[in-house]
Parts: C-alpha cells; structure tokens; sequence
C-alpha cells in the first residue's frame, strides 16, 4: 500500500513537472472589447474541432504540451484552466492572432482566419 | 569509422529526432511579416536556374539559408551561397547575415518590418535573393566576376498585410555596395499569396488543398542614386506555390518570366526547408544552461 502511494507520488510528479496549473494571466495582454465580442463562425460545425486538434498539435503543442496544461518553464497557459476557459471565443482567437512578444508566444496570423477559430473550437474541448 | 563522421552522423540523429514543422511563405524574394518562431531553426536549400538569352549563360545558383527566429519579433538568418555556368565554372560566391525585426508587437491593417543585411559576395553571384539597381550581370565569365568582391549593406522595409486569408506584401530595398562607387541601389517586390483551402480537416493528408499555399510575386531593380528609374533594370513576374509535403518540411517551387532585357526570359526557383522546432532550448541546454 505505502509502496503504491509512493509510486503514485512520483507519477503525479512527474505528470506536474511539466505543466502550468499555477499559469498567471498577463495583466497587459488586454484584447479589445470589440473583438472579444467575436463569435466564433464555427460554432455550428462542432466537427471541426477535428481539424482543431491537428493544428494544435502542430502549431502549439510545442509550448502548451499535447494535452493543453502548459508548460511553467515557457510561462504557457493550461488551457483547462477557469481562467482560459471562461475567456470569450473572440478573446483567444485575438490572442493567437496578435500573440504575446513579451512572454514569447508568436502570432499566428500566418493561420487562415477559419484555421485559428478552429483552434478556438478544440481549446473548448480541453475545458475540464 | 572516422571519429569525425560519428560526430557528424550523431549530430544529423539528433538533429531528425526534433520535433519539426514547416509553416512556410511561397514566396522566394518577397518577405512578409510573418516572424520564425521564438527558438525554431529553418534549414533552406534552393536553387535559382537561369534559362539564357542570347549572349547570356545558363545557370544554377545554389544557397543554403538557416533562419532562427530569435524572439518573436526578430529574425536572423545566414546565407551560403554558389553558382555554376554551362561551360565556365562552379563557384561560391559568398554569404549573407540578414536580421528582420517588427517594431510593433500587434497586429494591424499594414504589418511594418525593418530588415538590415550585410552581404559578402562577389559579382558572380546570382541567386538573386532580391534585384537592385540593374540586376547581376549575366554575360561576363566567373573568372573576371569573382574577382569583383561587394562589401554590400542592404536594407528593406517590409509593408504586408493579411486580408481575410491573402497575404499582400510590398518590400522596398536599398543597398549600399561599399567596395565600387555605384551610389545607393534601390529595388522593390510585390507579392500575393493565398493558401488554396482554409479549412483544416480532421485527418492527415499531405495531398490536401490545406497544404498548399499559391499566390504570384513581382520584382526587379530601380537603379540607383546614379540613374534612377527602370530602364536598363531586370523585371520578373514570377507564380508561386508551396506544398507543405509533411509536418515538418515544405517545398517551394516558382517559374519566374523576365519582363525586360536585362532579366532572363525565365528564371526557375526551387525550395526545400526543413523546420526544427524548440533548437534554442537544444542548444542552451547543450551549453549547459540549466532549465
């Protein structure tokens, strides 16, 4: 029993180690009211979240690691954090359009706009 | 085994095990504004050919270009650049340092960024990266070329926009060669590019439109502050299409058709890049920089 708790601890651990649970938003990094007010086009179309997951896979895994819970090293955000979760869609999409340079995440206006909504579409899905 | 060539084969194993993708503009001469990621590496290796007129020679100028995105806003890259002529000689023909930096952290209707470049080259080269003043010189042999070295300044202001899913660029040059008075050198290039589908699907398909990314460029030279204008300055209109043929690498290709004398009546430029993701964090770590 003591044996299993320990292997539990390191398990737990080892999964933390990675991630970003205490992820701070940046107080600058304000979106403007008109595009936080954005829908996302997307909306009716939940199987495009598909294509979601394979752009983030692609483009954001590297930083936000593959299951979304950030990395504390590279100041990420968890993506199943009430703090991003509770952001409007127009909001995360304007932060990965703009990115942040000043804590490193790029912009991904390079995307096409329907990829980046598409992104906003499986970011919800991380939502715990 | 040469202890060398271990060295070399461990270096190459670690280098295809990093995660890689490839997120690459079609264009081979106009730049947008769109930086390489903070950390990543590209590794570019294009050729430009050049189909001859009369009295001109045909041609093969190969580069390798290495791109790292140093922070999200500025990026360097180094070029290693040669050329080879039917019935002359191979040649290298020199290397250029370029930076490009985005002055305003977001985005808006016109993207600016500045662009200095010193470049180390002699007169034999002809990858035409960009064309200023007249353009290279298309006639005279690698002998009597290399002999010519240019010491060479050049700036660009890079303006481009995204509108819905176009990209519309316009870049502006001025270059200063510090080793023959030929005043200040100007040239421009124009592109569009769009990617053929804005939709990703759910699956992995390399044939996919999603993949491919088309569009058509213009450029050529403005003389210089010696004799300012188009005349006697090489023009191309040239399409463009990139083909993302996996995660990690892209292939670029692009006819380009002289409009004026001095060009070539067709100008062919191919690409391959490879893109590795995460290399600064590789390298600080391999220096010893704790995590």
């Amino acid at each position: 029993m003591k044996r299993g708790a320990v292997v539990f601890a390191c398990l737990a651990s080892l999964m933390a180690f990675g991630q970003n649970p205490g992820y701070q938003q940046d107080t600058h990094w304000r979106v403007p009211e008109e595009a936080a007010a954005r829908k996302n086009p997307l909306l009716s179309r939940p199987e495009a979240a598909a294509g979601g997951r394979k752009l983030f896979l692609k483009n954001c895994a590297e930083c936000h690691q593959p299951d979304g819970s950030g990395m504390e090293k590279k100041h990420s955000a968890d993506f199943h954090l009430p703090m991003v979760q509770e952001q409007s869609d127009g909001s995360l999409f304007w932060k990965l359009t703009n990115g942040n340079s000043s804590r490193g995440m790029p912009s991904f206006s390079k995307l096409p706009e329907l990829q980046r909504w598409q992104l906003v579409l499986y970011i919800r899905t991380l939502k715990d | 085994m040469p202890k060398n060539c271990g060295t070399l084969l461990l270096a190459f194993a670690c280098l295809t095990c990093l995660p890689a993708r490839a997120q690459e503009s079609p264009f081979f001469v106009t730049y947008t504004h769109h930086m390489e990621e903070p950390g990543n590496l590209d590794l570019e290796v294009s050729s430009t050919t050049g189909v001859p007129r009369a009295g001109q020679q045909r041609y093969i100028a190969p580069y390798m270009e290495l791109e790292y995105g140093v922070t999200a806003r500025w990026t360097s890259e180094l070029y290693l650049e040669g050329q080879s002529s039917a019935d002359d000689s191979t040649v290298f023909t020199g290397w250029r340092f370029e930076n490009r930096y985005k002055p305003l952290s977001r985005e808006h209707w016109i993207n600016p960024v500045l662009y200095l470049e010193y470049e180390s080259l002699n007169e034999a080269s002809r990858i035409q990266k960009e064309i200023e003043g007249g353009g290279p010189d298309l006639t005279s042999r690698n002998g009597l070329l290399t002999s010519e070295h240019a010491h060479e300044l050049e700036t660009k202001v890079i303006l481009s926009s995204d509108y819905h899913d176009w990209n519309i660029s316009e870049n502006f040059i001025a270059a200063k060669n510090f080793s023959q008075s030929e005043g200040v050198e100007f040239g421009y290039s124009i592109g569009v590019s769009r990617p053929l589908a804005t939709l990703a699907s759910g699956n992995e398909c390399r044939f996919c439109r999603e993949n491919f990314v088309a569009g058509v460029e213009m450029y050529g030279g403005l003389g210089s502050t010696l004799g300012f204008g188009v005349h006697d300055t090489a023009h191309y209109i040239a399409p463009v299409i990139s083909w993302g043929i996996s995660d990690n690498s892209t292939l670029r290709f692009s006819p380009g058709f002289g409009l004026s004398h001095e060009s070539n009546p067709v100008l062919i430029r191919v690409g391959y890049a490879y893109e590795f993701q995460g290399m600064g964090d590789r390298l600080a770590r391999l220096f010893g920089r704790k995590q």
